[in-house]
């Protein structure tokens, strides 16, 4: 259904990937995370991450919105590279304001949701396209207005995160995230947290943003949606590339044996 | 850095140390039997108790311990019956009413600490208790009280050192611990940071003391938390 | 007796009670002050104490462990004739002969206050490590600048968790502010003590003393507890 016009956006912007990284490295300590990660993502396209628990899956999703620092390699955003520095164990950022500039084109959903728990909803979602983006006020409010109801909150625009279900906080912090217009979506287990019966609910509103051509890197245990609603799987064990391509390849079985372990041992539960 | 004067600031606040050590063990020692039976009070089934305690927190909680110290120093030589009966002997000297004031305010607060302790007992383990037909006297000597101990240590251990520095007020009703002496020197020397220096050294060491004996304490009473 | 209680403690001429508010207000404004101050002090401390450097997480432990470990009334000593010292040799030197000293509101504000900023610096600091790394973390992701971050997400956060130890701080520097009646601060307890002087009636006046005390300490507990309450809004289900 949605998939054809996807792959119209990515073929037509293949020259000019949305996020890069080049050798890729992350440690703490001894313990080798990412050992070196080649990989680029286009403009629309869907990327599902996938991987055992320590797999360096979430520490790769956060290294590309800096959150994590890598230890070694490069960081590309629109062409543009991100400027690091040497440092002690981690590479330092070496222009901030590069930085946060590109976070606010990165935006990033947490495991957690992490909604300002001070604030309402509504005033979770103008916080930084106000005072990071320093837009107007009133557009910001029209903007969080549409982007809630499109999500399906915007008569809880005025409670506050406590008073939500977890899967209403994280369809808010996914309009959170949208209220910045940001160029990439990164989805760190959006899901994991959630009790079973309140998942569905937010893997929709995924799928609607993955439906628009949206630029989305999604780590994720939801096989099923990995397979349906991604263009492209990344494979990631023990800190490597292990296995990488398009769902049907993949999924079909036969091409990648580590990958087809990881998939049976997630059938049967 | 004048190392003679120092010595001789050290030496003479010494000589008020038993003083304040005196003081400190013996309001403590009063003021947490008196903190036992205000607790019990609290805890009563007759009103009457329970307000009296209660009154007794409140009042020695919510008011400065000079005002207390003053009231009973200055306070308690109007009431005629009290200067006629035995107890005026004792009520008489800075040194009595300072021990009286010091136990009657830490007794207050040692009471809501006992109290809070009793409270974070888990329900269960004395549901437990009472399942294996404990009750009564047996369920607090063998249950409750060793694990609200446990609770109540470490707080307990915060109001000692406060108990510790608040001796340092006997000093305005004339009595010469550590800080009176200090206080002497300080307005004879006027050599303010040498002796403010020195002074709060001993202060520290015995807080210090303190709270390494209660931290040992501490670490006895939670072996069995320790993995083997 | 030559006065009833009434006459003794009333507004007439020969009443205390004017004097006596009087004397509750320089309390409650020397307890404010010295609050403030403390709180200015405890920001300082608390940062301090969370610094990367290791001096700087040194010169706040140190200040923490001495001001919280000596006897205040030390503290108010030594300010006091410390002050006065300082100022004193500063004023001979400057060719201004003769004996000079701080005025006693301000000695006390800033004995309360280094006190206080000490147990102030513990409830910062602890209420900041309680905080959820997560709330720091979207802001971060969002790309906020760390004085946004500060201001917009961890000084709100901060400012409730540490509320309850605040209100507990308050309660003892409103208590502490009894000791500066001994560097003749007419506040509540000098002003008692020069009434039970003047009348030999020390149980009635210390004990009115120890009524305001307690009143004040009612009135501005109730006051933190609402905002207390009014802060914990957006906790509530």
């Amino acid at each position: 259904m949605a998939s054809s016009s996807r792959l119209a956006i990515a073929d037509t912007t293949e020259a000019i990937p949305a996020i890069s990284t080049a050798d890729l490295h992350k440690h703490y300590g001894g313990l080798e995370v990412l050992k070196g990660i080649d990989f680029h993502a286009n403009d629309g396209e869907v990327v599902a991450i996938l991987g055992a628990s320590g797999s360096g899956k979430s520490t790769f999703l956060r290294c590309l919105n800096l959150l994590e620092l890598p230890s070694a390699g490069r960081l590309h955003i629109f062409g543009e590279e991100v400027k690091l520095r040497p440092g002690d164990a981690n590479l330092r950022i070496a222009d901030r304001k590069q930085i946060d500039r590109l976070r606010t084109q990165v935006a990033m959903v947490f495991q957690n949701f992490c909604l300002w728990s001070h604030m309402s909803v509504l005033d979770n979602l103008m916080e930084a396209p106000v005072h990071v983006q320093r837009r107007g006020r009133a557009e910001v409010r029209d903007e969080a207005e549409t982007v809630l109801k499109r999500v399906g909150l915007l008569e809880r625009a005025n409670a506050y995160p406590a008073q939500l279900s977890g899967g209403q906080q994280q369809r808010a912090a996914i309009a959170r995230a949208l209220v910045m217009k940001p160029r990439v979506l990164l989805f760190d287990e959006p899901t994991s947290a959630l009790d079973p019966e309140l998942v569905g609910e937010v893997l929709k509103v995924m799928r609607d943003l993955a439906a628009e051509g949206r630029t989305m890197l999604i780590v994720t245990h939801e096989m099923a949606f990995a397979r349906d609603v991604s263009s492209r799987i990344l494979f990631l064990e023990k800190g490597r590339i292990e296995a990488e391509g398009s769902p049907q390849q993949l999924f079909g079985g036969g091409v990648n044996e580590r990958f087809d372990q990881f998939i049976s041992r997630f059938s049967q539960g | 850095m004048d190392w003679p004067f120092l010595l001789d600031v050290f030496h003479q606040l010494l000589s008020g140390l038993p003083l304040t050590l005196q003081l400190a063990a013996l309001s403590l020692s009063v003021g947490f039997v008196l903190a036992v039976l205000v607790a019990a009070a609290v805890g009563s089934p007759f009103p009457p108790l329970r307000w009296v305690a209660r009154a007794h927190v409140e009042l020695f909680r919510g008011t400065p311990l000079l005002v207390q110290i003053f009231l009973i120093y200055y306070g308690l030589g109007q009431i005629t019956p009290l200067r006629q009966s035995f107890l005026w002997p004792f009520l008489r000297e800075p040194y009595w009413c300072a021990i009286l004031a010091l136990a009657l305010n830490t007794s207050a607060y040692t009471a809501e600490i006992i109290r809070g302790a009793v409270q974070a007992v888990p329900a269960g383990e004395v549901e437990a208790a009472r399942a294996c037909g404990m009750s009564g006297f047996m369920l607090r000597r063998r249950i409750i009280w060793p694990i609200a101990l446990r609770q109540g240590l470490p707080v307990y251990g915060s109001e000692a050192i406060l108990m510790i520095k608040a001796t340092s007020l006997a000093s305005i009703i004339t009595l010469t611990e550590v800080t009176g002496i200090a206080y002497k020197l300080i307005s004879s020397t006027y050599r303010v940071l040498e002796i403010f220096v020195v002074t709060g050294a001993i202060y520290l060491t015995l807080t210090f003391l303190l709270s390494s004996a209660l931290s040992l304490a501490e670490r006895r009473l939670h072996a069995h938390h320790k993995p083997s | 007796m030559n006065l009833g209680i009434i006459e003794l403690l009333g507004f007439g001429s020969q009443g205390w009670g004017g004097p006596l508010l009087k004397a509750a207000g320089v309390t409650l404004a020397a307890a404010s002050c010295g609050f403030f101050l403390g709180s200015l002090l405890g920001i300082c401390g608390a940062s301090l104490k969370l610094a990367r450097a290791g001096v700087l997480r040194t010169i706040g432990h140190f200040y923490t462990t001495v001001f919280r470990g000596v006897p205040e009334i030390l503290v108010v000593y030594l300010f006091y004739f410390g002050g006065s010292v300082v100022l004193t040799n500063a004023m001979n030197s400057g060719g201004f002969p003769g004996f000079y000293s701080l005025p006693a509101f301000a000695i006390g504000v800033i004995a309360v206050g280094v006190v206080s900023g000490a147990y102030q610096t513990e409830a910062f600091r602890s209420a900041f490590l309680r905080l959820d790394r997560g709330q720091i973390e979207a802001g971060t992701a969002c790309g906020m600048s760390k004085l946004l971050l500060l201001r917009r997400i961890i000084a709100p956060q901060t400012l409730r968790v540490a509320l309850p130890a605040l209100g507990n701080i308050w309660q003892s520097v409103l208590k502490e502010t009894s000791l500066l009646s001994v560097i003749g601060l007419t506040e509540l307890l000098r002003q008692a003590g020069t009434a039970a002087g003047s009348t030999r009636q020390p149980l009635l006046f210390y004990g009115a003393a120890a009524v305001m005390f307690l009143i004040i300490g009612r009135i501005t507990g109730l006051i933190l507890t609402r905002m207390e309450n009014h802060l914990a809004k957006p906790w509530r289900r």
